[in-house]
């Protein structure tokens, strides 16, 4: 890790996996009990997005199918999954002050550049924006809700995310390691 | 029954937007701990060196699903009001090796960028705006990709439809399959990390 | 087995329980149970107070209006339904109304050919614990009565022609059109017509809304992706 670890604070251990996945568990079995419906993330993107482009061009909004799918019914931003990703920053910055881990850096392998890393920060974020509009889903949405009640496209998604990721992952390998 | 709260009338839109704030900071804070909001932690899954992606999104669709399934046991949750995205196997399985490749380039998932942007991480902004980016390129080119993007279509279909087998058995193999898989990850992390103690990388 | 069961870590723990949970779940069942719940006095004094009706007319007004606070039920099969439907419904066989598509706290309006079948599925609702269920009073029936085909008297007052004149530009917006007037006091129908004057077909497509629109779609639905 390459975090500034200051010496009074260091930045303390990540929190045993399997502890943390069944708080997450939790969090999601609190949704489908509370409200009927799983977590997700990319679903909030569009949301804002829709609303961003309905902004300026109110127009073009409503006559793109995809974008129009986010903006019936009232604000695009009054959604379920944007206040849930607006909890996710939150507590997600919560826990990074407590274990003080929270820093201005940029995570990269020892062999790329700054200006390599964000490039490719940038380009990933492209490619996973497609990859998750044709899965209706992320891995917040598909992978970990549609897994839980057996959905079956979401089992077919997680595995080829997976596959995916581990096909490249050599290519790519002078990023991280 | 009496779940989902929300869709049998207990309360209001507004009230499960409160929801979905409190939930979110559940799910956010759990992230960070596991420490998702850094893309080395997360990457490392794909180097076989740290399987935390597998045992903590395992972990959770186990917990998740063995508590939907022992409260609609129970009759307190009616399974049939929450919600199954439907599925689209052929989309969904392009749209998810599209997912996998750009995790292992750009380093996060959507949630995980949240979670890493919340921390400071620089990389998991960019990757933000990247999304954001993609999203909106999604978004004008979708009149073309209706094709690809309607295939496969099933309707809203689980595994134990899929395969014909009782709900409770696919339950019980999944638990099992996450349980090895476990034990495996533990074995291949022993294993490499020992390799790389006497050959760094 | 003892110092086994010691060395056991956190994870080992873990682990355990859940294939235990994982075990005993393979005899769970989740399908919720279609019991009725119903209180026989109860029932009986809605019906006699005939408070759970909704009139054509009522539900025309509601169409033209734009009204988006409840949902409209066609509960005849698929070929009914493609024939004709009131425009804004939505289609919901008998056989599939209670399979989880209409939530508990939806406001919604049955209809059939009839009365008969809509008032069964309202009362299984209401044992399922729906408590916003009406149905159209005498069902398409009624509405092609009404509101398609309208009659008024031969040789209205004032206040009855009003009244007809309204009906009859209500009828023209969903695609039907007044009847003939019958004439008053005549007993035996008018020769050469021996049967009762025949309903023309219902329009087979929905007539399209007016300009200024107030409605679009049925009730825009909160998506509830990821």
């Amino acid at each position: 890790m390459e975090l500034p670890a200051s010496p009074k604070h260091p930045p303390q251990p990540y929190m045993n996996p399997y502890l943390a996945g069944i708080g997450i568990g939790v969090a999601l079995l609190a949704a489908f009990v509370l409200v009927g419906r799983g977590l997700g993330a990319s679903g909030a993107f569009n949301s804002t997005i829709a609303w961003l482009v309905s902004s300026v061009a109110p127009d073009y909004a409503h006559g793109n199918r995809f974008l129009a799918g986010y903006l019936d019914g009232d604000h695009p931003l009054k959604s379920w999954l944007v206040f849930e990703v607006a909890g996710v920053f939150a507590g997600a910055l919560l826990s990074g002050l407590l274990a003080h881990r929270a820093a201005l850096v940029v995570e990269r392998g020892p062999r790329i550049s700054v200006a390599g890393r964000l490039v490719l920060a940038f380009i990933g974020g492209v490619l996973m924006a497609f990859g998750a509009a044709f899965a209706r889903g992320c891995t917040s949405g598909q992978a970990l809700t549609g897994g839980s009640l057996l959905n079956l496209g979401s089992w077919v998604f997680m595995l080829s995310v997976f596959g995916g990721a581990y096909a490249v992952a050599w290519l790519v390998r002078r990023q991280w390691r | 029954m009496m779940a989902p709260l929300a869709k049998l009338g207990y309360f209001g839109d507004e009230v499960g937007l409160v929801i979905a704030f409190a939930i979110g900071i559940g799910f956010g804070f759990f992230l960070e701990r596991a420490g998702f909001g850094s893309a080395k932690k997360l990457v490392a899954q794909f180097y076989l060196r740290d399987l935390a992606v597998f045992k903590v999104m395992f972990s959770a669709i186990v917990t998740a699903m063995l508590g939907v399934t022992y409260l609609a046991w129970a009759g307190v949750l009616d399974l049939s009001l929450v919600y199954l995205v439907p599925t689209y196997w052929v989309a969904q399985l392009v749209g998810g090796l599209v997912l996998g490749v750009g995790f292992v380039v750009g380093g996060y998932c959507p949630g995980t960028s949240i979670a890493s942007t919340a921390t400071g991480r620089i990389d998991g902004m960019v990757y933000v705006l990247g999304f954001a980016f993609g999203t909106l390129g999604f978004a004008v080119a979708s009149p073309v990709l209706d094709g690809l993007l309607g295939a496969g279509e099933l309707g809203p279909t689980t595994l134990p439809d899929a395969l014909g087998a009782p709900r409770g058995v696919v339950v019980f193999l999944v638990v099992v399959l996450a349980v090895v898989g476990f034990a495996g990850a533990s074995w291949i992390e022993h294993k490499l990390a020992a390799r790389d103690a006497v050959a760094p990388k | 087995m003892s110092s086994w069961a010691a060395n056991l870590t956190l994870n080992h723990k873990l682990g355990l329980v859940a294939l235990a949970l994982g075990g005993v779940a393979v005899l769970s069942r989740v399908a919720p149970e279609r019991t009725l719940t119903l209180n026989a006095k109860e029932l009986l004094t809605r019906i006699e107070r005939q408070d759970d009706h909704v009139t054509p007319a009522e539900l025309a007004t509601w169409i033209i209006e734009g009204r988006t606070d409840y949902r409209l039920i066609d509960i005849r099969d698929a070929a009914a339904f493609a024939a004709y439907h009131i425009p804004t419904a939505e289609h919901v066989p008998l056989s599939e109304v209670a399979d989880g598509g209409l939530a508990r706290t939806d406001k919604l309006v049955l209809y059939g050919d009839g009365g008969i079948h809509a008032a069964q599925a309202q009362i299984v609702l209401g044992g399922m614990g729906y408590r916003r269920v009406y149905t159209l009073r005498e069902g398409l029936d009624a509405w092609k009565d009404e509101v398609l085909y309208p009659s008024g008297p031969e040789h209205p007052d004032a206040e009855h022609a009003a009244r007809f004149e309204r009906a009859v530009r209500v009828a023209r917006f969903f695609g039907g059109q007044p009847r003939a007037a019958t004439p008053a006091g005549t007993s035996a129908p008018a020769a050469p017509v021996a049967a009762p004057e025949p309903v023309p077909p219902p329009p087979v497509s929905t007539p399209a809304l007016p300009a200024g629109g107030v409605f679009g779609a049925p009730p825009a639905k909160k998506k509830e992706g990821c």
